[in-house]
This record gives structure tokens, sequence and C-alpha cells, in this order.
């Protein structure tokens, strides 16, 4: 029986594993934020650095922060990267740069995506995003209180 | 104290296609066929089902196919009555078995089926034999599960 001749079978399945993440009070609060388009932070009455996306606490001083503040939604990219390549369940589909982005006024690095230009030629990316370029928040009309409620931070002529 | 804090809800999805190989598609292909195929080794003689590529006795090649029996005896079983979890493939309440089909000398996992599962009265050593869908697939489940006899 001459098993080399055949086609072989593939055989095709999806596991769908459905995801339920409890936010607790202090993302909710967060969150919420977003859907008014504004931006909170929370403030470590230790150390005084101003925490974004909001913490329930000071990891560095390991006390409870719990002085909310709005931030401004304009900051500097400190470092970002721009992809190509599509893999399977990323949330968002090619090119996207990816960036961590300085709110001013806060202590933290912010990770979220820079958009509004074109991101088809990887050369013409690398001449316009720099290190240390001001940007700011896009929002989209439609909000779902989740960190993709910013489109995108877009840079400031 | 309850209070209502929000809930971030997400789906991974991951789709994955496996290459059966040589011996599960000619495997696959005789269940189409409503035949259960098993493999022989030369040297230790013993058949295995599902066929294999090789001995896992005696590391030899395994190119004898062999038809086997369709009838066999539960080893054991597992009922599960009602917990669903997600993403099962067939949902309880079902009766899942190890069945040593006739003449063979490896088990075979699969449901034992067309029994009240109200009346507790599967065994091991129970005697079980095929049954098949109308429609074939080219996979295990074209046998539906195996059901008591005698």
């Amino acid at each position: 029986m001459d098993t080399k001749k055949m086609d072989y079978t593939i055989l095709k399945d999806e596991i769908a594993i459905p995801y339920e993440l409890a936010m607790g009070p202090t993302w909710t609060r967060f969150f919420e934020g977003f859907k008014q388009e504004r931006i909170y932070a929370t403030r470590c009455p230790k150390c005084k650095r101003v925490l974004v996306p909001a913490r329930s606490y000071c990891p560095r001083c390991f006390v409870e922060t719990d002085e909310w503040l709005e931030v401004s939604q304009e900051g500097t990219i400190v470092c970002w990267a721009l992809t190509e390549y599509e893999y399977f369940a990323i949330p968002i589909k090619p090119p996207y740069i990816g960036a961590l982005i300085k709110l001013d006024g806060t202590d933290t690095n912010f990770l979220h995506l820079v958009g509004g230009i074109d991101l088809s030629d990887p050369e013409y990316v690398r001449k316009t995003i720099k290190n240390g370029m001001k940007v700011r928040a896009v929002w989209n009309t439609e909000k779902k209180g989740t960190i993709m409620d910013i489109k995108y931070f877009e840079p400031m002529k | 104290m309850s209070k209502d804090y929000n809930t971030l809800r997400h789906v991974v999805r991951l789709p994955h296609s496996y290459a059966a190989g040589p011996v599960w598609t000619r495997f696959y292909e005789g269940l189409k066929e409503e035949k259960i195929y098993g493999t022989r080794c030369d040297k230790c003689s013993r058949i295995y089902v599902p066929a294999r590529s090789f001995c896992p006795n005696c590391h030899e090649n395994l190119d004898e196919w062999v038809e086997v029996s369709q009838e066999g005896e539960v080893v054991s079983w597992a009922y599960s009555s009602d917990r669903e979890f997600f993403g099962m493939q067939v949902k309880p309440p079902f009766i899942i078995a190890l069945i040593r089909l006739d003449n063979t000398d490896s088990n075979l996992l699969h449901f034992v089926g067309g029994v009240d599962f109200d009346k507790n009265t599967i065994k091991a050593g129970q005697r079980v034999r095929a049954v098949w869908n109308d429609e074939k697939k080219g996979h295990m489940m074209d046998i539906k599960y195996f059901e008591p006899i005698g």
C-alpha cells in the first residue's frame, strides 16, 4: 500500500479563548476618563511622581497613590518602532508605529501608537518621526473605555 | 460591599492547521469507507490502532496495514455529566472511553454512546461496536460513538 503518492490531510481548527479581565477601581476610573476624552494620572504622595496610566500605588515607594489629576494630552516621543510584518492575532493591522510617549507633566512613559502620517514607506517614516518630537492625542469618535479610545498620537506641527 | 467596576473582554483566536501526514491520512481515508485500519509490526506482531508509522516497542517501521474489527471492549471510561467548558467539541453528557478493539494491542480513545446516561450501566469489559455517522469528513468523529452490544 503506497502512502507516498497521496495528498495528505490537513486538519484545520480554531481555538478561541475568551478572556474577562476585572479592571478594578483604578483602571475603571482611568478608562472612564478616556470615555470623556480625559487622560488621568495618579501622583505618589512620597516621591511626587505623576504616573500614567493611573496606578493604585507607587511602584518605587510602595505607597498608595490616591491623588488623581488630569494630565496633558500632548507629549514627546521617547522612542518608536515601525512594524510592517503582519502576524496572526495582533489587534492592529500593520503598518503601525508603537511608541513610548512622555506626556507633559508626567514622570512615566505611555505606550501607544503614533499615526496620522503615511506609513507605507519606512524611509519616509524614518525621516519624519524623531525621538523628542511633540505629539498630541487623537481620539476615536466611538469610545469603549479601552486604551484604543485614543486612535493614536499625531505629530504636532 | 460590592462596587461596579468595568470588565475588559477579549477573545484570543488561534486558528491552526495540522499536517496529518501519510499514516493518519490513510487511517482517515479508511474511516470514510467505514473501515478501521491498524498497522502491524513484523517483528512483534502487535497491531496498533489508530495506525502508527513505527512500532513503539521495536522501533521498526510499520508498513503492513490491516483492517481491524469494529467491535471490542471498554478498558476504562469517564462520564462527564454536565460541566461544559468553552471550546468543547462534544458537549456533555458524554462517556469518553479507552476501547480495545478485538485482536489489537493498543487502546482507541473514543466515546461510548447510545446509552441512557441516567442509568449508570457502563462497566469496564463491556462489549461495544462502532456506530458510524452518515456524513463522513475523514476524521475520527466519522465514528459517531461505540455502542454497547450483547
